[in-house]
């Protein structure tokens, strides 16, 4: 790719077009890839898969011109073909260190605990329910125990792992905004 | 393949051990189908679970924590999860009943159970009960308490975007709106209802619900209130300090 390529707005247009011609569908499709990207280069063991995840769709794009005609299928296996090249550059290159480890800074962890803490009360109560009975287990008693809770709330296994899953991703949100609020 | 073996395979993905063919097809797999990057991002939260709970192995354990903590988010989710077991061990909930006993037929749960006779004949007598009740259920007229059941409530479900058409409800009826919520951020929400831009109701203390795997907050309006227009709820959060923040607006409209 030429080094002083840069992405403009109607090269990203031009991207979106070609990922699908609804652009609503086309805008979804292009989160998905970047989410996946990002997902892969961690599971490469990269510390900055963001960054690689960008190059790897900006390469892509700038390729758009050369490619759009000729090809044809599943247009996500296009931006592997691109990542895996992105990385073997990537590991050529020195690799950047990991960042410090997680401070035990108590203050920090107490105010974390506190947010979590109020979070999880304003969970609807089933919700707290299920998050506290999911997890009331653990080693080999565990899956049985999961298993009982799922049949006793008429649901799937599978299901349960999933509700309890998003009720997580929920707390997560809310446990960052109460952290950016406290510490102003 | 099986889901375990999907389970195991994306396990050992995320800890950096897995065979390099299984890897690109699991890769390729996350960029093309769905719920294989969904069901990666499950397991990773169970992986850290097992890591907090000091389940894994030591081989894993290294792995875990020279490859797969590399990255400042998934540091973050590990903070996560070990506060979320502090939170859970310190908030024990009763056990799950084991629902083998459960599954029990009625007649191997009696006194009688090993004797084959006795047994069959008590469950005669339950069943004939059984079937009595019922009877005298079906002949007697509805129940007060029938009659109680069905509540005279128009239930409508209102998403930020969309702008459904709702009837004027019949007279005594209510309508309950369900204003869809993406998280439950606050204890406490506050509505204000405005008809053709006029604020004509606001509603305090409510609470936030659970349904399916969505977030609601009811919102219950008398039908007499309500006559054809365009309406508008906008919803804000209560925080602790009392302050209001202003979180969805939602729009319907009231028809003959």
């Amino acid at each position: 790719m030429n080094k002083d390529w840069e992405l403009s707005q109607e090269a990203f247009d031009a991207l979106l077009d070609w990922l699908d011609s609804d652009r609503e569908q086309a805008a979804l499709k292009y989160e998905k890839i970047r989410r996946s990207l990002i997902k892969i280069f961690t599971g490469r063991g990269c510390v900055v898969p963001e960054d690689l995840a960008d190059e790897t769709i900006n390469r892509v794009t700038s390729k758009l011109k050369e490619i759009e005609n000729e090809f044809s299928g599943d247009r996500t296996r296009y931006f592997f073909g691109v990542a895996n090249k992105v990385h073997l550059e990537h590991l050529r290159r020195k690799l950047p260190q990991p960042g410090p480890p997680p401070t035990n800074d108590q203050d920090r962890i107490e105010l974390e605990y506190n947010c979590l803490e109020r979070c999880i009360e304003r969970l609807p109560k089933e919700h707290r329910e299920m998050l506290l009975r999911y997890h009331g287990a653990e080693g080999p008693a565990e899956t049985e125990h999961r298993r009982a809770l799922a049949e006793e709330l008429g649901i799937a296994p599978n299901a349960l792992r999933i509700r309890v899953y998003r009720i997580r991703m929920g707390l997560k949100e809310c446990l960052e905004k109460c952290i950016e609020r406290a510490n102003g | 393949m099986n889901p375990t073996t999907d389970k195991q395979e994306m396990r050992s993905y995320l800890l950096g051990v897995l065979e390099p063919d299984s890897k690109t097809r699991l890769e390729e797999q996350i960029l093309s189908a769905p719920e294989t990057y969904e069901e990666l991002l499950v397991v990773e939260e169970e992986l850290i679970d097992h890591y907090v709970a000091g389940g894994l192995s030591g081989l894993d354990r290294q792995q875990f924590e020279t490859h797969f903590l590399i990255t400042a988010e998934r540091q973050k989710n590990l903070r996560f999860g070990q506060l979320l077991k502090r939170y859970v061990n310190s908030h024990p909930f009763p056990e799950v009943e084991n629902s083998a006993p459960a599954k029990k037929s009625l007649m191997f749960s009696l006194p009688a159970a090993g004797r084959p006779v006795m047994a069959f004949s008590i469950a005669g007598v339950v069943l004939l009960g059984v079937v009595l009740l019922g009877w005298l259920g079906f002949r007697r007229p509805p129940s007060r308490w029938a009659q109680q059941r069905v509540e005279p409530v128009v239930v409508v479900t209102l998403a930020p975007a969309a702008a459904p058409q709702v009837s004027v409800p019949p007279k005594g009826y209510t309508l309950k709106l369900e204003l869809e919520l993406a998280n439950p951020n606050f204890h406490n929400y506050k509505s204000e209802l405005f008809r053709e831009n006029t604020s004509v109701q606001t509603r305090g203390e409510l609470k936030i619900e659970a349904k399916d795997s969505r977030y609601v907050v009811p919102l219950t309006i008398t039908g007499e209130m309500l006559s054809p227009g365009d309406y508008e709820v906008k919803l804000s959060g209560v925080s602790e300090s009392g302050g209001n923040e202003f979180i969805e607006k939602y729009s319907f409209r009231v028809i003959e």
